[in-house]
């Protein structure tokens, strides 16, 4: 038994994408909702389950509660709620339990969410304030060791040696999302395209990583609305059916320095992958477009190698000029900029271009969509998903 | 070059704390000393340390004594500085030890960044951070 279309996203809503939101984190959640709400064509009491993000380690990296929501959005009572966690792991697990939930008669409509204020709050990604002390963080931080892109870093540069990648490569990543979020008004980086002179001049953050190899840093809100085939047929929308969710831990994982096992990859996303297929019964060639999750460029071509769309070794080279991941090549990626360059919402607004690509109506539409591959953050417990037709 | 501390943000270094089995590595380490768990039983080494041995689950567990040695795995180097304690550019570096399957994050106390690659043999140098803490940073390692 799987959950193949037994649930489906019906509503997808977010927050304008900005470096000063002006308004709390709470706020934003409450925004995103009621745009999923009205996107979905429900009125927002009919919600009564809720997935939050929970927390990586103990970071604290969701401050909204379902309860803060509800209260706002006149939800009598939710009888599901649980949290996801991992940071960005999280993303498409939420969905993965919003599904389980409503395809059992949990809930009937689930909603999933997050929202951010890292680059105007109190707390910003990146640097080490708030951080907790614990016995986690004794290894790391002692040694000035302390910030997500250098934790990626790290794995990174092993990668490039032992699989021959290049910044260049790396650059036409960053180079294709940038384009596509030039396309998307939503986008903070919309209109602003960029060159390979203009990744290679942009300041070297932790070697090897330059700013361009690295996401925004944004405040945002991300909302979805998961419910029942049976239920979406009276909404608004043309249901995202979920074909499959997977999520995973790996061997020796350990939050974001998962560096104590043979080899420093993305184990996690290599056995989600294995969970996600063997759910399905579908292969990479299967996925006509596929979101990332792309906190930093390198993680695509690794993402792509453990995943098996390519072999190992080969994930660089893939991304060599761009034409294979761009809109009109075999593996279109992250087609509304990708939080390189759309918005860091922690994965959650890959999950509503997936949506949007499933239901025609993405400002870079890839032709004839069946599958739509997103997948969650790399360094944590991870979790993937695939969305479909219903077919 | 190195790390070199900014000393006047001392205040904001980050102690290590400790889960009650991880006590002996840190102890150790305030003695500049640096010792890796092993299983007693089936001579695993645990590193991070574990309140039990994952292979054989036995709760017999030891704190073995370092050659100190070890070659660089990956490193990363800063050059945006991400906290005022600690000077860019500086070095940050992943250890294959000698101990089997034992790998520590630490910094370079000797050289430059440039003159690091994969492989590169290491020994361990316990450098003064504070009145209380030293910690095991690396040096290449002498011939």
């Amino acid at each position: 038994m799987t959950i193949k279309n037994k649930a489906c996203i019906v509503g997808i809503g977010s927050t304008e994408f900005s470096r000063v939101s002006g308004r709390s984190e709470i706020h934003m959640a409450v925004d995103a909702s009621m745009a999923a709400c009205h996107d979905a064509g429900i009125n927002p009491e009919e919600i009564d389950g809720a997935v939050k993000f929970g927390t990586a380690g103990q970071n604290c990296t969701e401050f909204t509660t379902e309860t803060d929501v509800a209260r706002c959005l006149g939800i009598r009572n939710l009888r599901y709620f649980v949290e996801a966690p991992w940071g960005g792991g999280a993303c498409c697990a939420t969905v993965l339990h919003a599904a389980l939930a409503v395809a059992n008669g949990m809930a009937n409509y689930v909603l999933c969410f997050r929202s951010l204020k890292p680059a105007s709050g109190t707390v910003r990604y990146g640097r080490p304030t708030r951080v907790p002390i614990d016995a986690h963080w004794s290894y790391t931080m002692p040694f000035g060791f302390a910030s997500p892109t250098s934790w990626v870093a790290m794995i990174t540069r092993r990668w490039m040696h032992d699989t021959g990648a290049t910044n260049d490569q790396l650059g036409w990543v960053a180079i294709v999302c940038r384009e596509n979020a030039a396309r998307n008004p939503r986008a903070i980086f919309y209109g602003r395209p960029m060159t390979m002179e203009d990744y290679y001049k942009s300041q070297m953050m932790c070697d090897p990583f330059r700013i361009n190899d690295t996401c925004l840093e944004n405040d945002g809100s991300v909302a979805l609305i998961v419910t029942t085939p049976e239920r979406a047929k009276h909404l608004k929308q043309k249901p995202a059916y979920i074909v499959g969710a997977a999520e995973a831990t790996a061997w020796d994982s350990y939050c974001m320095t998962s560096y104590y096992r043979d080899y420093i990859g993305i184990q996690e996303m290599e056995e989600t992958g294995k969970e996600l297929w063997k759910q399905t019964g579908l292969s990479p060639k299967n996925m006509d477009v596929v979101q990332f999750y792309d906190a930093f460029t390198s993680l695509v071509p690794m993402q792509m190698e453990a995943l098996g769309f390519v072999k190992v070794g080969e994930g660089g080279p893939f991304c060599e000029g761009g034409d294979r991941i761009r809109p009109t090549g075999e593996l279109p990626i992250n087609t509304a900029g990708g939080m390189l360059s759309e918005a860091y919402i922690h994965g959650m607004n890959l999950i509503t271009e997936g949506v949007r690509q499933i239901r025609g109506t993405a400002i870079t539409q890839i032709k004839n969509v069946e599958h739509v591959l997103v997948t969650g953050g790399l360094g944590v417990p991870t979790s993937a998903l695939i969305l479909g037709q219903g077919r | 070059m190195a790390l070199e501390l900014n000393k006047r943000y001392l205040q904001y270094f980050y102690e290590p704390v400790a889960e009650s089995f991880e006590e002996g590595f840190w102890q150790a380490i305030k003695q500049k000393r640096l010792v890796f768990q092993r299983c007693k039983k089936c001579k695993e080494f645990l590193h991070p340390p574990r309140p039990m041995c994952y292979k054989c689950h036995s709760y017999d567990l030891e704190w073995v004594e370092s050659s100190g040695k070890g070659k660089i795995y990956s490193w990363v180097v800063f050059t945006r500085e991400v906290h005022p304690l600690y000077r860019v550019p500086f070095e940050v570096v992943l250890v294959d030890m000698e101990e089997k399957g034992v790998r520590l994050i630490s910094n370079m106390a000797e050289g430059k960044p440039e003159d690091l690659y994969f492989g590169m043999p290491v020994e361990v140098v316990f450098m003064p951070i504070n009145d209380e803490w030293s910690l095991p940073w690396f040096r290449p390692a002498k011939k």
